[in-house]
């Protein structure tokens, strides 16, 4: 586990990723240092093209950085590693042959683990998830929703310390976001890991995380860090919040404009 | 059963009954050559007279075809399943196999004939031949399209190279190793007769081959029924258990 | 390495392979490329079949005819099947059941009926290209716009017409599809009932010199039949290029 909740979980140092596309390459990241402590829920925000994405690939070991060093627990990041992270991805990215329940124990699949354990452990989770009367339908009946449950239900299964999610709730409609959001709220302070959240939307930001992280336009920096010290669930309506809403949206405002003029 | 299937089974079934009896009418007037064209009555005598030996040369087609479309699965499976997983590979041959694909095989049987002889052997390889090709680029194409992003999951999740094949890239060709495997039976059998009517000394093309040369015209419309109900009858069968392994797929397929 | 440069070489070593095991093995039986070339020289020059002209003539002239017959049958069963809903559902089926049956099934009663003659190769040929033109035709038809044909037949235009003048341009790009695939089957459908059993055409003579072992012949007679085929699916794959523009 990562230690004690506060402690450095994550630490990224001094991280480049270039790409090499057919026009020439292209910068990602540049030089992008942060750290994620345990227990914590921290959002990257930014405009499209910052590289949050191939950050948060890095932080799972899909992606390799060009310089820089990727750290967890104080070792280094060589891979994908199961026991580590786990990753929810913006298309849910369920497998379609196999039944929710099979989606869910994927990962423990892998693991070897016997097929007892992890069918209980899956049907374990189907009631946090909701996803109770489902278990053995496949995705093409389930819901768009239903189907980021499932995918989030897999990567719980796991049991990993560190939770990924890249823009899980970005193909939902705006009330299911809301929903989903709260859901996933009670599910995190429930079981305490670290989750470093991805998204556009300001509003999933405020309304979730303990601290946000702002990239600047491509190629990526570090922009600013907003600690958000509040209690859940966030009055929104609140002054503080307000306040804070638009700190925030001054400065993605920014990056979010140098990115359009930047095509 | 609503309206329109009924309405439909009637003009199905109807259509078929009226050719039927112009046809035994047409032959009974002396229209016709009874040489040439048998009355349907003619074709039923002689089914019950040379049915044992038509399903004999069924039987012998059908186990040649058998094994030819084994071969051809095996072959066509695996070397699809590398051609699409090593990019390097694929695009050096690919051409070559598409040409292949494309040749008419019989103008190579002869050759076939006169390196193999007459018999088993080269009916199962020529029907082999047949085969692989459509499995073979069908598999292929649907290994280079498995969909990225499950394999980027399987590989998030902590996948091996091993447990990438076998849990994400051979559940989803499924549905496309299926459709391969249904054209390669009628390949396959196409070929094993093609080599039965050419230099076969058994089978049913050679029952169907001795039958027209013979002049035989009631036997032969009735050894064609035969193996084209078998055909039907075993594309049906592949088509339903395609139907049943791909549930998951729902309407899309 | 460029992949053309791979492609070229894997087909030298292929010819260098087959040079090398043909000479070893059996050069009679294997024909390797050095008896293959002088075979194709004496063949073009007309010296080991002096005929040739006329059964390349013959060949494809049966093409034409089963070809032209398949268009004219499976454009006009293709369009009845796919204007009259009750009919397609009714015969649809049907014809989708009949294309499961290997075709050569049918070739044996063609024999019987029409001889060993060129009716049978033109009937054999008619029989393959038939089936994926009349598909073509009715697979377009559904897919045609029915809103155009709405407005049409809303301006008083008769079936005939709304075909011809709606239906036709708007699928044009299927239709070529089938066309050219019809093509391929029957000139398939010619050969292999040549090869079958014929007295005269491209697979009667590549019979003949398989009959008396003539193997370099044969291989040359090969080669000159593939140029033929290719050809033709050359020409055919113009002729869709152009209908792709067309519709786009």
């Amino acid at each position: 586990m990562g230690g004690d909740v506060g402690a450095p979980h994550v630490v990224l140092d001094g991280v480049d990723k270039r790409y090499a596309t057919s026009s020439g390459p292209v910068d990602a990241l540049a030089c992008v240092s942060l750290t994620v402590d345990a227990g914590e829920f921290c959002t990257l925000i930014g405009p499209s093209g910052c590289g949050k994405s191939t950050l948060l690939g890095m932080l799972g070991g899909l992606v390799t950085p060009d310089a820089g060093r990727v750290l967890v627990d104080g070792r280094p990041v060589n891979g994908p590693d199961p026991r580590r992270a786990a990753t929810v991805f913006q298309e849910a990215g369920l497998f379609p042959w196999r039944t929710t329940l099979e989606n869910i124990e994927f990962g423990l699949e892998l693991q070897g683990v016997a097929r007892e354990r992890r069918r209980a452990a899956a049907t374990e989770l189907l009631g946090p998830l909701g996803l109770r009367d489902f278990a053995g339908k496949y995705p093409r009946e389930l819901s768009g929703g239903m189907r980021q449950r499932v995918a989030i239900g897999r990567a719980l299964a796991i049991d990993t310390p560190i939770v990924l999610m890249d823009e899980p709730f970005g193909a939902l409609d705006e009330q299911t976001r809301l929903l989903m959001g709260e859901w996933l709220l009670d599910i995190w302070r429930r079981t305490r890991k670290t989750v470093v959240f991805v998204t556009h939307s300001l509003q999933e930001a405020l309304a979730l995380s303990t601290r946000v992280i702002i990239m600047t336009a491509r190629p990526g920096r570090i922009k600013s860090v907003v600690e958000l010290p509040l209690p859940y669930p966030r009055a929104m309506e609140s002054a503080e919040l307000v306040a804070l809403r638009a700190k925030l949206w001054s400065e993605i405002r920014e990056e979010s404009l140098r990115a359009m003029g930047d095509v | 059963m609503d309206r329109i299937t009924i309405r439909i089974r009637i003009v199905q079934i109807v259509s078929v009954a009226a050719l039927l009896a112009a046809w035994e009418a047409i032959a009974r007037a002396g229209w016709v050559d009874p040489l040439f064209v048998p009355a349907p009555s003619a074709v039923t005598g002689a089914m019950l007279r040379v049915g044992a030996l038509a399903m004999a040369g069924l039987g012998d087609t059908l186990a040649k075809t058998a094994v030819a479309y084994v071969i051809s699965v095996v072959l066509g499976v695996g070397g699809g399943l590398v051609l699409g997983s090593i990019r390097s590979v694929r695009q050096a041959v690919n051409p070559f196999v598409i040409a292949l694909y494309g040749m008419p095989k019989i103008l190579v049987l002869p050759w076939i004939v006169l390196l193999l002889g007459f018999g088993t052997l080269p009916a199962v390889v020529y029907g082999a031949i047949h085969g692989v090709f459509p499995i073979l680029v069908l598999v292929s194409g649907a290994v280079r399209d498995v969909d990225h992003t499950w394999l980027t999951v399987a590989r998030a999740f902590g996948a091996r190279r091993r447990q990438l094949y076998w849990k994400v890239v051979l559940p989803a060709i499924v549905p496309t190793v299926l459709t391969g495997m249904r054209l390669g039976i009628v390949f396959c059998l196409l070929g094993v007769l093609i080599v039965e009517m050419f230099a076969g000394v058994r089978g049913m093309g050679h029952v169907l081959g001795s039958f027209a040369n013979g002049f035989q015209a009631p036997e032969l419309f009735a050894a064609t029924a035969l193996v084209s109900m078998a055909s039907i009858v075993i594309v049906l069968s592949l088509d339903a258990l395609n139907d049943r392994l791909s549930h998951w797929r729902g309407e899309a397929r | 390495m460029s992949v053309a440069l791979i492609r070229a070489g894997i087909v030298v070593v292929a010819l260098g392979a087959w040079e090398v095991f043909g000479r070893l093995a059996n050069p009679l039986l294997y024909v390797p490329p050095s008896a293959a070339l002088p075979a194709l020289g004496r063949l073009l020059t007309l010296e080991s079949y002096p005929d040739l002209g006329e059964h390349l003539l013959l060949t494809l002239r049966e093409i034409a005819v089963a070809y032209g017959l398949a268009i004219a049958a499976g454009v006009g069963g293709g369009a009845v099947l796919g204007l009259n809903r009750l009919l397609g559902r009714a015969y649809g089926p049907i014809l989708a059941a009949l294309y499961a049956v290997p075709a050569v099934v049918w070739y044996p009663s063609l024999m019987l009926f029409f001889g060993l003659d060129a009716a049978s190769k033109i009937a054999f040929g008619f029989l393959l290209g038939f089936f994926p033109i009349a598909l073509a035709v009715l697979a377009g038809i559904r897919q045609v716009n029915v809103q155009l044909v709405t407005v049409a037949r809303a301006f008083g235009a008769s079936d005939l017409v709304v075909f011809r003048k709606v239906m036709l341009p708007a699928m044009l790009f299927t239709l070529a599809g089938g066309l050219r695939t019809g093509l391929a089957l029957s000139v398939i459908g010619v050969i292999v009932g040549e090869v079958l059993g014929s007295k005269a055409g491209m697979g009667s003579l590549i019979n003949h010199a398989y009959g008396l072992f003539r193997t370099a012949d044969y291989v040359a007679l090969v080669v000159v039949t593939l140029v033929l085929i290719l050809a033709s699916d050359a020409v055919a794959g113009v002729v869709e290029q152009r209908a792709r523009r067309w519709t786009e």
